[in-house]
């Protein structure tokens, strides 16, 4: 009978379930598609950021010792100290090798720009910083495997008039803007370059405009650096970009002393991508370095990622309480329609926790049906929010399935609250008889 | 031997009495009719008779027992098993068919039948209209529906209220004939009529104005008691 009852309150009540039902699919789609692009933002959002630039610095241990002591930076000359270029290829064989999206190192040397160049309207004897990097190398790794990192892909938002440099190009060079003002370069322009490894003569293929101190200076093939320098496989500093797990409280304590974590804290630690686990992993990766965050740039990308996580859940909630609120409109109005049909079963005998599982059963029943819908519309709703914010797919969560099912559940039976306290208050003899 | 005994029984709402110290026996197989104006209190009274409501003062013993200091959950209980409601508006549920809502009755009282249901549909002469939606029913077609779910789970006391309120003569005639059937097979009745006609058929007629018993008439053309 009681299914009698159900069955009959569904197909005789099609239009207002239907209503019920549209409600929580609306939900349900909404609390779907952002579970699931929350879920997946993290690395879309990563992704995005690494466009940016680095978020860990590489500095031999000398240096960055003298650098914390003394406050001489890389570029000061006085840490004489250098990374071998030979155990860069280690840096993708750590644990967190595929979060390490891209990596370049430089050479800082102190060089002149010299006037006996063919070219004698150019500027002469000025001091200048002149940089060796990795612009597209390609590395055979000895895992087997093979990688194109450098500069390139971590400098994209540079503005480039001309061409951007190559690995090969070891009689070429790149010149920032606020240089090749002062000194009059322009693409294609010849100059003379002396360092304590010899002269060398250079092309410009192009000038590049950073917006930072970056535009000082004049950048050239790794190996030609070293050249200059007399200085071969060596790099003063190596910049990482890698996709990181926001700070908590454990990775700030694990910045300040990974010894001071328990085993279990140490081993989550490790094993979740925070910044400084990564950090950690490069210096035992890199002998005599220390891989540092670039707190700007990380801090940042975490609170950029927290905030849009934050915006999603809301987003979440609010749709979830928009549409516990509208099934309460609903199931209140349902209530009041047939308060003289639950007037008449409490008269026949029925008392409260039936009749208000009567009419639970109907929402829940109801509700799983456009809890469904709602999930495989939300489906499409996260593909539409990947192509059309992050321009790719956002990878499916079944974790969102029994989280869509909670929530739907809770907001099911907080929006049928009303109704069943409007029900329970129902006295037989005033809806019947009017008193 | 009294089925229902009312003793001094009063209701108040805010400041309107509807019930005045009003007393009143059923005897176990009496046929009573409660008649009276619009606002004399009848509706209330059956209201407390038929365990929806208790009086503010007073008691109410049915069946030995005093149901007026009894929680809600215990009157609905008394309802459920001693009692069979008629309405004038039928209160059918619209979406079961004439069978199912008697079946709606004994699920509520202890376990669905449809056999038995049916045997109930055929007693009001129903039996082929068993499967109709109530839009698909006369008005006196449903008013005999409503017998059938009252009478379903033998009740000691059958409470109706204006029963033929909203039927032509024919659907009357049909209605009062099925009352003094169930009245020569012993059923107490308790009908809440504006119509003398219908007060007539009763072996007893009380008559309520302004909260009391303004009179108490015996009709001599009735049956008598079967004790």
């Amino acid at each position: 009978m009681f299914w009698r009852l159900i069955r009959g309150a569904l197909f005789r009540q099609k239009g207002k379930m239907l209503m019920i039902a549209f409600t929580i699919a609306l939900g349900a789609s909404l609390a779907t598609a952002m579970l699931n692009v929350m879920l997946d933002v993290g690395d879309k959002v990563n992704q995005e950021l690494k466009t940016y630039g680095a978020n860990i610095q590489v500095i031999p241990k000398e240096a960055s010792l003298l650098g914390d002591l003394y406050g001489l930076g890389e570029d000061s000359g006085a840490a004489e100290r250098y990374l071998r270029e030979s155990e860069l290829g280690s840096l993708k064989t750590i644990f967190w090798a595929f979060n390490i999206v891209d990596f370049a190192p430089y050479l800082n040397v102190r060089a002149q720009l010299l006037d006996e160049s063919p070219d004698a309207a150019k500027t002469g004897g000025e001091e200048i910083r002149l940089v060796g990097a990795w612009f597209a190398k390609h590395l055979d790794l000895p895992t087997g495997e093979s990688v194109d990192t450098g500069m390139r892909n971590m400098k994209s938002w540079w503005e480039v008039d001309g061409e951007w440099l190559t690995d090969a190009d070891e009689d070429a060079a790149m010149a920032g803007s606020l240089l090749a003002e002062r000194a009059g370069l322009a693409a294609g322009d010849r100059i003379r370059v002396g360092a304590q490894g010899g002269t060398r003569e250079l092309t410009i293929t192009g000038i590049f405009n950073a917006g930072s101190d970056e535009d000082e200076r004049l950048y050239v093939p790794l190996k030609t650096a070293q050249a200059m320098a007399g200085r071969a496989g060596v790099v003063s500093s190596v910049e990482v970009s890698a996709l990181t797990t926001p700070d908590n409280e454990l990775s700030r304590r694990a910045a300040q002393n990974p010894k001071s974590l328990s085993t279990k804290e140490w081993e989550t630690w490790y094993c979740t991508a925070y910044v400084s686990a990564i950090c950690y992993q490069i210096e035992e990766a890199l002998g005599d370095s220390v891989a540092k965050p670039i707190r700007q740039v990380a801090e940042s990308e975490g609170a950029i990622l927290e905030k849009t996580q934050l915006l999603m859940l809301l987003i979440t909630i609010l749709s979830l309480a928009g549409s516990a609120l509208g099934i309460s409109n609903l199931v209140t109005a349902g209530v009041m329609e047939r308060s003289r049909e639950i007037g008449l079963l409490k008269a026949l005998g029925a008392n409260n926790a039936p009749v208000s599982w009567l009419v639970l059963t109907e929402v829940l029943l109801t509700g799983a049906v456009g809890g469904a819908a709602g999930y495989f519309a939300g489906l499409g709703f996260a593909q539409i929010i990947g192509h059309t914010v992050f321009g790719s797919a956002i990878s499916i969560k079944p974790m969102v399935i029994p989280l869509v099912g909670l929530l739907v559940l809770a907001v099911i039976l907080a929006g049928s609250i009303p109704s069943i306290r409007l029900l329970l208050s129902l006295r037989p003899a005033e809806v019947l008889h009017g008193r | 031997m009294n089925l229902l005994e009312i003793k001094g029984i009063s209701k108040i709402y805010g400041n309107v009495k509807a019930l005045q110290n009003v007393d009143l026996e059923v005897k176990r197989g009496e046929w009573l009719a409660v008649m009276g104006p619009s606002g004399s209190g009848k509706t209330t009274m059956m209201n407390i008779i038929g365990c929806m409501d208790k009086p503010t003062e007073g008691a109410v013993i049915l069946d030995g027992k005093d149901i007026s200091k009894e929680s809600a959950r215990s009157l609905t209980a008394t309802r459920r098993e001693k009692i069979g409601l008629i309405f004038q508006q039928f209160h059918l549920i619209h979406y079961l068919t004439a069978v199912e809502n008697i079946m709606v009755a004994q699920y509520y009282h202890s376990m669905p039948d449809e056999d038995e249901a049916l045997r109930a549909l055929d007693r009001v002469g129903l039996l082929e209209r068993a499967k109709h939606l109530p839009s698909q029913l006369s008005g006196g077609e449903q008013q005999r529906v409503c017998i059938a779910r009252a009478l379903i789970n033998y009740p000691m006391l059958i409470l109706a209220d204006e029963p033929t309120g909203n039927l032509d003569e024919a659907n009357e005639g049909i209605v009062m004939d099925l009352f003094r059937q169930l009245h020569e097979e012993g059923s107490t009745i308790v009908v809440v009529t504006h119509d003398p006609e219908v007060a007539e058929e009763a072996q007893r007629t009380v008559v309520l104005e302004h909260g009391r018993v303004a009179r108490i008439a015996y009709n001599v053309i009735a049956p008598p008691i079967i004790l």
